[in-house]
């Protein structure tokens, strides 16, 4: 999932840099005081979840865990995921700081998007159907993270259907398990603080008139 | 009880999961006799087998390719005395390159480059154009001198590798610190936001 330095064309890298700093300047401005504390949370989870890996054939991917990040911060998951790349790529190695901007872009971006589709869902009375939507909402942050990725790779002059295919099928069994975490994390968080998702879609709506 | 399963089937996956990371791509390339060798593998010590490495200079000029065999080995004739950058591309961007500086190429042989021997004093020359008749007891000294070094480098492999592996280990004082880090920076940011909002009020 994380592209590394010299992977990509100095057009691809800076392109994503500059897409990357519109994404966090909006997350910065939707991060408000309540929410700092659960993107602090969330973020060292995708910190620590990058060392968590599932092997499969040759290779092996680990847990990424931006969908659901996205699914409780919305757009304030830009600088969540950003701060955690920034520190996989020091502490680890995975990744760069130059590709930090295209990274950000291809791992937040595509959670934000699922945040959209399934905001309505989450905020469902009802448990299982909410958890039902945070399950696909973690598995599809995923799922487009890979279709991002293959594009990036194709912009720099990869093929993109070989490329697309190998990180997509490389990434299908961590799709289902984020999804079962996503929908299990959902799920706790609807029984002992129902208001997680809904107080934070009131101010989201409070501070953007 | 559901919360309990939970946490035991995360501890369970932290637990068992490789302390390696499959996803980053290790090159290394050294001197072997007259010619280079290198390998590339991934960080949990499985060896790319079939991959393709691209041979540049610092110019970014291709100088030729080479071909990994099943354990990840390549070798590679160095035609000429300029610093060697080895690239292997595996496919959705797993990269890796490593620099063979000039001091670290071995002897060419049979171009007309100039001998780089004088800036590696420390590779092994045949001594074949010395004035004095080759004799027999100096060839069985440069077959022994020959064998040794082949010899040593058989040694250094296994360490080789065990260094590479070494460098790519996360102990526990790492993830801590990335934690310590991230509650620094949320913090921090948190302070100026609150503070913000009591001033505005």
């Amino acid at each position: 999932m994380h592209i590394v330095d010299g992977a990509l064309s100095n057009d691809v890298v800076l392109g994503g840099a500059v897409l990357a700093a519109a994404g966090l300047a909006m997350g910065l401005r939707r991060l408000t005081v309540e929410k700092v504390p659960v993107a602090g949370m969330l973020s060292a989870t995708f910190f620590v979840a990058s060392l968590i890996h599932v092997p499969i054939g040759p290779s092996s991917v680990h847990l990424v865990m931006n969908g659901l990040t996205a699914l409780v911060l919305g757009w304030a998951a830009f600088p969540a995921l950003f701060v955690g790349l920034l520190l996989q790529a020091v502490f680890f190695g995975y990744g760069g700081l130059t590709v930090l901007g295209i990274n950000t872009l291809n791992i937040a971006l595509p959670a934000v998007l699922c945040f959209h589709l399934c905001r309505s869902g989450l905020a469902s009375p009802s448990a299982s159907r909410a958890a039902l939507w945070g399950a696909l909402g973690g598995g599809l942050a995923i799922a487009l993270t890979t279709v991002f990725v293959a594009f990036s790779l194709a912009l720099s002059g990869d093929e993109f259907l070989p490329a697309a295919k190998l990180v997509f099928f490389a990434h299908m069994p961590i799709m289902a398990i984020e999804a079962i975490l996503s929908g299990a994390a959902v799920c706790l968080a609807h029984k002992v603080k129902p208001e997680l998702f809904q107080t934070f879609s009131q101010i989201e709506q409070r501070s953007t008139p | 009880m559901r919360n309990a399963c939970l946490t035991a089937g995360l501890l369970m996956m932290i637990l068992t999961s490789p302390a390696a990371h499959a996803h980053k791509v290790i090159a290394a390339a050294f001197a072997s006799g007259e010619i280079i060798e290198g390998e590339i593998g991934f960080s949990n010590g499985d060896m790319a087998a079939g991959a393709r490495v691209e041979v540049f200079d610092l110019q970014g000029t291709k100088l030729g390719e080479a071909l990994t065999d099943s354990d990840g080995v390549f070798s590679f004739t160095p035609t000429k005395a300029v610093p060697h950058v080895f690239r292997a591309d595996l496919g959705a961007g797993h990269t890796a390159e490593t620099v063979l500086g000039l001091d670290e190429l071995p002897v060419l042989a049979g171009t007309g480059d100039a001998p780089i021997t004088a800036t590696a004093p420390a590779t092994i020359v045949p001594a074949r154009d010395e004035p004095h008749p080759p004799t027999g007891a100096q060839e069985l000294l440069d077959a022994q001198r020959l064998m040794i070094a082949e010899m040593i480098r058989a040694e250094l492999r296994p360490l080789r590798r065990e260094i590479a592996a070494y460098k790519e280990k996360n102990d526990f004082q790492t993830i801590l610190g990335g934690l310590g880090y991230i509650a620094g920076l949320f913090g921090l940011w948190f302070y100026f936001a609150a503070r913000r909002r009591q001033k505005a009020v």
